[in-house]
């Protein structure tokens, strides 16, 4: 697992030739996961099954809602890929690509009991729940949350977010009850998005326009310094690919890192609200948040 | 014998003026360097009611703390100040006026202040003299608008005053010689004193007084497009305008306006226009800010040469690092001069090709839109065809017109735009906002920015119009409208109609080009991001925070 993305000394020459991901649409990067010719979409466009909500709110619908949904193989392992389309609504999240999301989930645990063991990766390109359908969004949300806590007791469920656009709001919950997360440099992880902090709490809080501030926080570098993602990988499709092969290679944890609440408690003492530390200096801060040992159970 | 000799004239006003002026801010300095802790003081003591002043707000380099101090002295002091500014983009600019130190404005542009302007005109805390282009402003500061003090903007001055501007050099040159040599006080905000300067863009002799100003000046980067934000339609576009007009016209030296438009263009010359074998038959030499999204295209042997209005911060050390492209000082660092590329632009150049927001049915396009006035900047000066020009090109005889024997090439001066831009707006329409936003400023003429007669081509998503082929004005207007698609001015336009222009040679549709409109991806964008320019420059290209997404 590369640990930079992009490092001193690159070769510039093959950065340039790489298959960037993040570039493809979410059904070609969904596709471009699964082993060759395996992949299969299921509740395609055809189906057309839109949201009745966004024609009557002036927004031209898409058949897919924004949510592609592909079964197939990952490393000769069955697999569900889960991709948001960033490019449609801004990745939000609504009554039906939400519940896409959360049908899926819970088809694929279905599965596993049946016995076919499937792995689910979720491809998180999204700025959370659609406004045009704000109550029902979050009600999916929930479902999403619920029906991804069932499967990952019994397969891995991957998280990968791998563009600028990043991953917020209430998909941003679900991406931290993943097994593992995978993100790349550009992209970004946080609940409430630079621009909501900015409007709520005001400039001096968070300066939505200081992107060095902005990725110093939420950035894919410092999240998986500080251990809130597991994998820093490259915008390239061999690499994601890998990494999320890697992930799955990992199995089940004894406890997923949403569980880890003693640990998770210790990292939010060790931070004083007043007095917060520079965000390269968080990893080694939280290095020596141990929990007591007595905690641990 | 008696005869009426005339009293005795006094030829040296300005100079004894000028004396009297330093003299009266000696005080304050040390040599040449006033302090800057009594900035305001100085400027009190310098300046004189009514004075002409020439402050320094560039395209992109901003004497933002000369600004501040001027906006700072007492009205009482100094009043009715007539400013010169090029480019109005600071809150001080304008809170001179407010303030009552200034009274008269002549200026060329005033993009991020355009509303404030409209609104002080309206409320009659400005009188106007003219809003120009920037070389008419710079010129008349040679003819009736010579200024009595100029505050200036450097990188850097030593103790004789010889200033160092780095690679925005920009307009510094031009303000201090007008008014140095006619006795006006030269005066030059620095980030730096240093002892030696690297390279003397300024002469000394020419520079009166420097203060190191507390903060590095304001430098915006106004020409950084992020790769990221370019689509389908933006590549489309860019597709049918290399085929249809850089191809066919074999368009060798030009200058491409700033937006996502040319930057596609610029981003596809490595992977479609080498696709179509043009490297070394197009696009070699530019007048152009160092566009980032150049970079692939320099690297991959299509440019030979590039002369800078300005610079962009960030392409500092990839400049420098290619001194066969550029223009760079013996110092290393670019060195850019906005009049002189600008004259380049309107002589020396085949064609300028920039993005416009509205454009009417006759091809008048402007950049203006209700309620603000934000005038000019520098289009209207690569937009047109200067009829001064007498060499010849491939790509300006292809346009050859004019009654013989008095006949004539012709730049080519090309219009690009969506049909509708984001939110459904409309980008053809049929009266300009600026025709109201002129009338409301009571301003002479329309300001229009580039004129429909001077528009040689149109390009839009729906394909390209060659106005310059049309015989009368009714043919132009159904050229426009024939690639204005479902707007006001291009909806009731018959679809015979337009194969009769597209057998004429009027109009081009993408298959006339041999375009295949699902090619129009953003896999042919050389780089896809701003990191792929820094791919692309091997390093050397160093973004701005505000660029970086990592």
């Amino acid at each position: 697992m590369t640990s930079t993305a992009i490092p001193e000394g690159t070769d510039w020459a093959a950065l340039l030739a790489r298959t960037s991901f993040i570039e493809l649409s979410a059904r070609a990067r969904a596709a471009a996961l699964l082993d060759d010719g395996t992949a299969r979409e299921l509740c395609g466009p055809f189906d057309r099954i839109e949201s009745p909500w966004l024609e009557p709110q002036g927004v031209v619908p898409e058949s897919d809602d924004g949510v592609v949904v592909v079964k197939g193989e990952l490393g000769g392992r069955p697999a569900v890929v889960i991709a948001i389309e960033q490019a449609f609504q801004g990745g939000g999240i609504g009554e039906v690509s939400g519940v896409k999301i959360a049908a899926t989930l819970s088809l694929a645990a279905r599965d596993n009991r049946d016995g076919t063991p499937t792995v689910a990766v979720l491809l998180l390109e999204t700025g959370g729940v659609r406004l045009q359908e704000a109550n029902l969004g979050l009600a999916t949300v929930a479902e999403v949350c619920s029906a991804l806590l069932e499967l990952r007791a019994l397969q891995p469920v991957v998280g990968v977010i791998a563009g600028a656009l990043g991953c917020f709001g209430g998909m941003s919950i679900a991406a931290g009850l993943c097994t593992r997360l995978i993100m790349t440099r550009e992209s970004r992880l946080g609940l409430d998005g630079p621009q909501v902090i900015e409007s709520e709490a005001g400039i001096a809080e968070f300066d939505a326009s200081d992107h060095t501030l902005i990725w110093s926080v939420d950035g894919g570098t410092q999240r998986t310094g500080t251990a809130l993602a597991d994998a820093l990988v490259l915008d390239d499709v061999t690499a994601v690919r890998s990494a999320v092969i890697d992930a799955v290679g990992h199995g089940v944890p004894g406890r997923h890192r949403s569980q880890r609440i003693d640990e998770l408690r210790a990292l939010l003492e060790a931070v004083d609200p007043a007095d917060p530390p520079e965000p390269a200096d968080l990893a080694a801060v939280w290095a020596n948040a141990v929990p007591p040992r007595g905690d641990r159970r | 014998m008696a005869s009426t000799a005339a009293a005795p004239r006094d030829w040296t006003r300005r100079r004894t003026a000028k004396r009297e002026r330093l003299e009266a801010v000696r005080p304050f300095a040390s040599g040449r360097v006033l302090d800057a802790g009594r900035m305001r003081d100085a400027l009190q003591a310098l300046l004189r009611p009514g004075d002409r002043v020439a402050l320094e707000g560039d395209n992109q380099k901003q004497a933002d703390f000369l600004a501040e101090a001027l906006a700072g002295c007492d009205p009482n002091v100094v009043h009715d100040l007539h400013l010169l500014i090029s480019s109005i983009s600071l809150r001080e600019h304008l809170d001179v006026f407010e303030r009552g130190v200034a009274r008269r404005l002549d200026f060329a542009y005033a993009g991020p202040q355009s509303v404030r302007v409209a609104q002080m005109l309206a409320d009659d805390k400005i009188e106007v003299g003219a809003i120009h282009t920037y070389v008419e402003l710079y010129a008349r500061m040679f003819v009736d608008l010579t200024p009595d003090v100029a505050l200036l903007c450097a990188e850097q001055a030593d103790h004789e005053g010889n200033l160092y501007t780095g690679p925005n050099t920009e307009d510094t040159p031009t303000i201090a010689e007008a008014a140095a040599f006619r006795d006006g006080v030269v005066l030059a905000q620095v980030n730096e004193l240093v002892d030696r300067v690297p390279r003397v863009d300024i002469p000394g002799d020419w520079v009166d007084l420097v203060v190191e100003s507390p903060r590095p000046f304001v430098l915006e980067p106004l020409f950084t497009r992020d790769p990221r934000q370019i689509g389908q339609v933006e590549i489309l576009m860019a597709m049918l305008a290399l085929r249809g007009i850089y191809e066919r016209h074999g368009v060798t030296a030009l200058n491409h306006g700033i937006g996502f438009d040319t930057a596609a263009i610029e981003l596809i010359l490595p992977t479609y226009g080498e696709e179509l074998g043009l490297r070394g038959k197009i696009c070699r030499h530019w007048t152009l800010n160092p566009h980032p999204t150049l970079i692939p295209a320099i690297e991959s042997g299509w440019v030979e040469s590039v002369h800078c209005f300005g610079g962009e911060p960030g392409t500092e050390r990839y400049v420098a690092a290619r001194p066969d492209v550029f223009f760079i000082g013996g110092d290393g660092s670019l060195r850019s001069n906005r009049v002189l590329c600008q004259l380049a632009g309107q002589y020396a150049v085949d064609m300028f090709i920039g993005s416009s927001l509205q454009i009417d049915a006759c091809a008048n396009s402007s950049t203006v839109t209700e309620g603000r006035l934000s005038g000019f900047g520098g289009a209207p000066n690569m937009g047109h065809d200067p009829h001064g020009r007498r060499h010849a090109s491939p790509a300006w005889l292809s346009l050859l017109g004019g009654e013989a024997p008095a006949l004539r090439g012709r730049k080519l001066v090309v219009q690009i735009t969506q049909t509708f831009r984001s939110g459904g707006t409309p980008a053809f329409v049929e009266s300009l906002d600026a025709i109201q936003v002129g009338k409301d400023a009571g301003m002479p003429i329309p300001p229009i920015m580039i004129y429909g007669d001077d528009v040689s081509h149109v390009v839009t998503e729906e394909g390209v119009a060659y106005l310059y082929r049309a015989g009368s004005l009714a043919e132009r207007r159904e050229a426009v409208a024939a690639v204005a698609g479902a707007t006001p001015v291009g909806r009731d336009l018959d679809e015979r109609r337009v194969e009769e222009l597209r057998r004429d040679g009027l109009v081009a549709l993408p298959e006339d080009l041999k375009v295949d409109v699902r090619r129009a991806d953003r896999s042919l964008l050389a780089a896809r991001s701003i990191e792929d320019l820094i791919a692309w420059s091997g390093g050397l290209y160093d973004p701005p925070a505000q660029f970086r997404t990592w």
